[in-house]
């Protein structure tokens, strides 16, 4: 039905990388301070850990239907009309994660770097390469991300070298302050974004080659990506503490503007924003592009690539009206982001492969 | 005529030219602010903006013309008064590069906190500049006065401030994000170093006063003022602000003045100190440990000492423990007494180490606790070096 591409196990794990860091990398260090404050590291390492579950879940989900889709996995689950409908509903999800993605990058950049710019020319100009990406199919995307990555680390491991001299390990402590409480509840807020997301990846199962091995790329992607998110909240609380993280927006920019070597390296964070625009624009990427799989195969369409630019129209003005302001933004992905996301990431995942090992076994023992 | 179209249409998106841009030429550089009491109840900020052709390299002519303006305007807010510049000013304040804030003692008495909200929200302004009090004199008259040597008034005080907290540890470097820290935490409280001007200030103003050889007035740092959470209480004196420095590790060198145990006077200087504060809670009451590992040089003999022996070092490394010892308690206690203000972090200490205790006494810390906390001193200190001689080449003739 669709053109055949072909994504290897180690593009899938580039593909993984770029999509946990993500916007996560900006965002996270505030959210997980919000609760846990100085324990947020500890938050953030027990929500990678925990989030290998979900990693379990979803490759063995792919696993039992390797050449579907999630489209096509639940209308043989739920059947043909009960499945369209599941699947809309997945569609919605990650197309409202589009735009609140788009919507993330152009807050970013409207507040630290082009305040006078309107929020509609970043979006514009950034959601046409997005189409662009897509139009060229997720082969290429994912062979673009292996370019990338290394780019992503050398930025990464930039600030987190240069930013060491200004750390104090006093801010770190003291460890497990108020109990495990706080830290168990930053952590729920923390799987939502990103790792119940990883979800999306169910579209991309049936391209990949040799789909039996996925679920070690998959996990070693995850933790690579994840233990980004840690270091980068751990080093964020060392150098402003937690109190300050919390009131940051963008903390992990915040440190970035920190950076001054001998009077000579600073100023660089411009450099580093650079980290954000090219995860982001991946993981953008993928959902969009998912998205648009989702809607082909539920209409039941020939071809993807003509959905994708009124789809990209409509994820602009989705982004647009989504969200009122970023007060707004920021209570919804740290308050209601993640019960949200549990429906789609875990339950419905959940029910799905449940019901899958059911039927095997009925059809195994007639 | 498809491909003609779709030419154009994404010339006009690139030809159109950028939102955001400001070109240089636009931009009203600005190196200190100032803040003031203005009338009733309104700020009073000041702008130093740098012309940026009077401080290239020398092109010739033009030298004697003030690298700096100054702009100050009146507001209910500071953003509105910031903003209010543009009517004096040509350029439009532009904060990135900003060295140095000033705010007079008598807004900082009536408290600070309010006016760093726009310091760290709005997004030109970075956290890497220094926050000095103006000690008895107005920020406004202090960003008035010509500086020698450094032709920017703004990076003159930049540089003088961050090399005397290192060097000689009477002053102290603060920038935004750590005064925040310090104004939130409640076991630690904030100090800046005070800036005054030093004789006349009306011919400090004007450009001829560096063109002595010796200016006739100019601006010095000088001690440090004690806040309580956003508030200012009152100036360390030099002991004290000295103490201060050398326990929350802001030195790097100082020199310290010892009596010989033979009478006389010796110099110390140290090279490198490192100060830990533990904090612990026995039974139900809180204490203090103050561990300073120093090491250094004798930098200078006036006394009769013979320093080929190996018995007069450890002399002077005793007669040096005792002396700074009792300095340094005697600091702490005039602080403890007279500002009941905990600018030593010696309940965020408390915290680390005990944060149950800490949550019951958090509230009460300055006015209860920290006032009667016990506070032990141990001095390590490892003279290394005598310098370049042994003895004295007066040490024959004081014989």
């Amino acid at each position: 039905m669709l053109d055949k591409e072909n994504i290897e196990l180690s593009q899938f794990k580039t593909l993984v990388i770029i999509f946990t860091i993500g916007s996560s990398v900006l965002v996270a260090p505030s959210i997980l301070a919000a609760d846990a404050k100085q324990d947020a590291w500890l938050s953030a390492i027990l929500g990678v850990s925990i989030s290998s579950l979900f990693i379990l879940l979803y490759s063995s989900l792919a696993m039992q239907f390797p050449e579907k889709t999630l489209a096509g996995v639940n209308e043989i689950i739920f059947g043909k009309w009960m499945g369209k409908v599941v699947s809309l509903s997945y569609f919605s999800y990650f197309f409202v994660i589009s735009a609140l993605l788009l919507r993330e990058i152009g807050d970013f950049l409207t507040t630290h770097i082009m305040v006078a710019t309107p929020i509609h020319a970043i979006l514009i100009l950034f959601m046409t390469v997005v189409i662009f990406g897509t139009r060229l199919g997720i082969e290429t995307v994912s062979r673009a991300g292996q370019i990338f990555l290394p780019l992503i680390f050398l930025l990464l491991g930039t600030i987190v070298l240069l930013i060491t001299p200004q750390m104090y390990m006093e801010n770190v402590l003291p460890v497990l302050e108020k109990g495990i409480k706080p830290v168990l509840k930053a952590t729920f807020h923390f799987l939502g974004l990103p790792f119940l997301e990883f979800v999306v990846f169910l579209m991309l199962t049936p391209k990949i080659n040799n789909l039996k091995k996925v679920r070690k790329p998959f996990l070693v992607g995850m933790f690579i990506g994840g233990f980004s998110i840690v270091t980068i909240t751990f080093v964020a609380i060392a150098v402003l503490g937690a109190s300050s993280i919390e009131r940051h927006i963008y903390p992990s920019y915040a440190i970035a503007r920190k950076i001054s070597l001998g009077n000579f390296i600073q100023r660089i964070e411009g450099m580093v924003a650079g980290i954000w625009f090219i995860s982001i624009y991946f993981k953008l990427t993928v959902f969009f592009y998912s998205s648009t799989l989702m809607l082909t195969e539920i209409l039941q369409l020939r071809e993807y690539r003509f959905l994708t630019l009124p789809l990209g129209m409509i994820t602009i003005l989705l982004s647009i009206v989504g969200s009122r302001d970023i007060t707004y933004f920021n209570w919804m992905i740290s308050v209601a982001w993640t019960p949200y996301s549990l429906t789609f990431g875990l339950f419905l995942p959940l029910l799905t492969l449940c019901i899958a090992i059911v039927k095997k076994k009925i059809a195994g023992n007639p | 005529m498809k491909r003609c179209l779709v030419v154009i249409s994404i010339l006009s998106l690139l030809l159109s030219g950028c939102w955001s841009r400001r070109e240089l030429n636009e931009l009203g550089i600005t190196f200190a602010l100032g803040l003031d009491e203005g009338k009733n109840g309104n700020v009073r900020v000041t702008a130093q903006m740098v012309d940026p052709g009077m401080i290239a390299e020398k092109t010739g002519g033009g030298g004697s013309d003030s690298p700096v303006t100054n702009f100050s305007e009146e507001g209910k807010t500071v953003f509105e008064a910031v903003r209010k510049i543009t009517k004096d000013s040509p350029r439009k304040v532009y904060p990135a590069h900003l060295r140095i804030l000033i705010i007079s003692e008598s807004l900082a008495k009536k408290g600070i906190g309010h006016i760093l909200d726009i310091l760290s929200r709005d997004w030109e302004v970075r956290s890497d500049f220094l926050i000095v009090i103006a000690k008895k004199q107005r920020a406004e008259q202090i960003l008035k006065i010509a500086t020698p040597i450094e032709k920017i008034p703004a990076n003159s005080m930049y540089q003088s401030l961050t090399i005397t907290s290192k060097v000689w540890a009477q002053s102290s470097a603060v920038v935004l994000d750590k005064l925040i820290q310090e104004i939130v935490s409640k076991g630690k409280q904030p100090v800046l170093s005070g800036i005054n001007i030093v004789g006349n200030i009306k011919e400090g103003k004007n450009i001829t006063n560096i063109q002595n050889i010796t200016p006739n007035t100019y601006l010095k740092f000088d001690n440090v003022a004690v806040f309580h959470i956003d508030k200012l209480i009152g100036w360390l004196n030099d002991d004290e602000s000295k103490t201060y420095n050398l326990l929350m590790n802001n030195v790097f060198d100082t020199v310290v003045n010892i009596k010989c145990p033979s009478g006389g006077k010796a110099v110390i200087e140290i090279i490198r100190s490192k100060t830990k504060i533990k904090g612990k809670v026995v039974g139900d009451k809180p204490n203090a440990k103050v561990v300073m590992n120093m090491e250094g040089n004798v930098g200078e003999v006036e006394c009769n000492i013979d320093l080929t022996k190996p018995h007069s070092i450890a002399q002077l490394e005793k007669v040096f423990k005792q002396q700074e010892t009792a300095v340094i308690s005697k600091s702490i206690k005039d602080v403890q007494r007279k500002f009941q203000s905990d600018i030593y972090g010696f309940g965020e200490a408390v915290h680390r180490s005990n944060p149950k205790y800490w949550s019951k006494v958090e509230n009460d810390w300055d006015k209860q606790y920290f006032v009667n906390l016990p506070v032990d001193i141990k001095i390590n200190i490892k003279l290394r070096r005598v310098g370049t001689i042994g003895n004295s080449f007066m040490q024959p003739l004081r014989k």
